[in-house]
């Protein structure tokens, strides 16, 4: 396998700078390749230390990354982790994550070039979650957390410069989103009353896991009031039933983010499955929520077997099927929820923590080259 | 003075790899024009007006329009074998 010093000696591979902190964020910022943040300089020394966290050949591609279609090998990651400020521990997880992401079912094409504001969320299940301690406690999409801000900030800086997401050119978003930056959260397993989303979406309890979904960010669901089951879950269906949301649109699987005093009421009268079923039922919105161009256009359209004449109160659910729906715990303590619409052209992709021979992974040391 | 440093390229290049474009037999009576619409709304009126805008320059022996069910989804490959069996060029990717 090349060394570092042969790798970089090929051409395009590495640039000379003078070694001066503003220097450096200048030409990064110059040559286009940052997210408007100053950055830490890739170093080769930096670079060296966060490759030594792959166990896999450092220039052969692990993913290749929509629009431009970049070649995401782990050289090139380990320069955009050294940007977002990553420890080298963190990196099998930025592998994993990226590795993720290029699965076909979460069309990142999609994801990346929209104009809808979506961008990948990773929700990290299992002991890797407490070994890099990542947040999914208080504040678990806020700041305050190096993992969570460092790895979802290499991940877009990944986005950008392997994938070429260009604001107005590979990324046509009109908003855009906070969400673009960093979207890292672990799932707050110890909190939740049910199985955690990477056992009941196949793996055991002891993988380490990533779920990447293509997700705007989280829309707070506030209910204080309700003592019930049935009461939390009212309000959040409530809560995720609005005309603009584009999951109606697809045959989608958005994300209900339960906190947890809230899944603990739930989960009082609840599985998670039956949880699911009644959201399912009763997140809707009536026809007649609907501008009559929306109606005309899309809803007759999109659901010409059971809407093609609609009246006015017939509904429309968000979610097509219960088990379409995902629910995870995160957060810390406060009667809150939060409903996660997708892009709704993306299915989420989770996928376990192995090393370059296929094992599972029991701790980010076993990627560590010895 | 200051040092130099060695940063390593943090940006994937752009595939430099040459494509050979297809020869393409067009028959004496004209183009097979293919028509790909995306789904997006007024997309079939643009279409439809650039389909009149070739046809005015150029002879064309026939057009095949045909339609994504998804905008934001890749054409399935039924639909893209279809063109291709069916169209010397298509005109696509359009958007509201």
């Amino acid at each position: 396998m090349a060394n570092l010093a042969q790798l970089l000696n090929q051409p395009g591979a590495s640039i000379e700078a003078t070694d001066d902190f503003d220097t450096i964020n200048r030409l990064i910022w110059d040559k286009g390749w940052g997210d408007g943040l100053p950055i830490v300089p890739p170093t080769e020394a930096r670079v060296a230390a966060m490759l030594e966290y792959c166990d896999r050949p450092w220039n052969e591609p692990i993913a290749k990354v929509p629009p431009r279609w970049g070649e995401a090998t782990p050289l090139l990651l380990a320069a955009n982790a050294v940007m977002a400020g990553c420890e080298p521990r963190y990196f099998p997880l930025l592998m994993l994550a990226i590795e993720a992401m290029c699965e076909e079912p979460l069309n990142l094409y999609g994801v990346q070039a929209t104009t809808h504001l979506c961008a990948p969320l990773v929700i990290v299940n299992g002991p890797i979650v407490q070994e890099l301690n990542i947040n999914g406690g208080h504040n678990a999409f806020g700041p305050g957390f190096q993992a969570n801000a460092t790895i979802g900030r290499a991940i877009r800086l990944s986005l950008l410069n392997i994938g070429g997401a260009i604001p107005g050119l590979g990324d046509m978003s009109t908003f855009g989103s906070p969400a673009k930056y960093s979207y890292v959260v672990a799932e707050n397993e110890v909190a939740s009353p049910w199985a955690p989303l990477h056992v009941e979406r196949g793996f055991t309890a002891t993988t380490s896991a990533v779920t990447v979904i293509g997700a705007e960010c989280p829309h707070n669901i506030n209910d204080h009031e309700s003592l019930t089951p049935e009461g939390i879950l009212m309000t959040i269906a409530g809560s995720m039933g609005v005309a603009g949301c584009n999951d109606i649109y697809y045959k989608a699987q958005p994300l209900v983010i339960m906190g947890p005093e809230h899944a603990q009421t739930v989960a009082a009268g609840f599985t998670k499955a039956e949880a699911k079923r009644f959201l399912q039922q009763h997140a809707t919105v009536l026809v007649r929520q609907f501008s009559q161009e929306n109606v005309d256009r899309r809803i007759r359209v999109t659901f010409k077997d059971r809407l093609a004449n609609p009246k006015p109160d017939d509904v429309v659910y968000v979610v097509r099927e219960p088990e379409d729906l995902l629910i995870a715990v995160v957060g810390g303590a406060g009667k809150h929820s939060a409903f996660v619409p997708t892009f709704g052209a993306t299915l989420p992709v989770t996928r376990a923590l192995k090393t370059a021979n296929g094992e599972l992974a029991r701790s980010v040391e076993d990627f560590r080259r010895r | 003075m200051q040092h130099t440093v060695r940063l390593v390229v943090p940006e994937a290049q752009m595939s430099q790899v040459a494509v050979e474009t297809t020869k393409r037999a067009v028959a004496s009576g004209g183009i097979r024009l293919g028509v790909l619409d995306n789904s997006k709304g007024n997309a079939d009126h643009l279409l439809r007006f650039i389909v009149e805008g070739v046809k005015a320059l150029l002879p064309v022996a026939s057009v095949l329009t045909l339609r994504k069910e998804s905008v934001s989804l890749p054409a399935p490959d039924a639909l893209l074998d279809q063109l291709a069996g069916g169209a010397d060029y298509v005109i696509s990717a359009m958007a509201d």
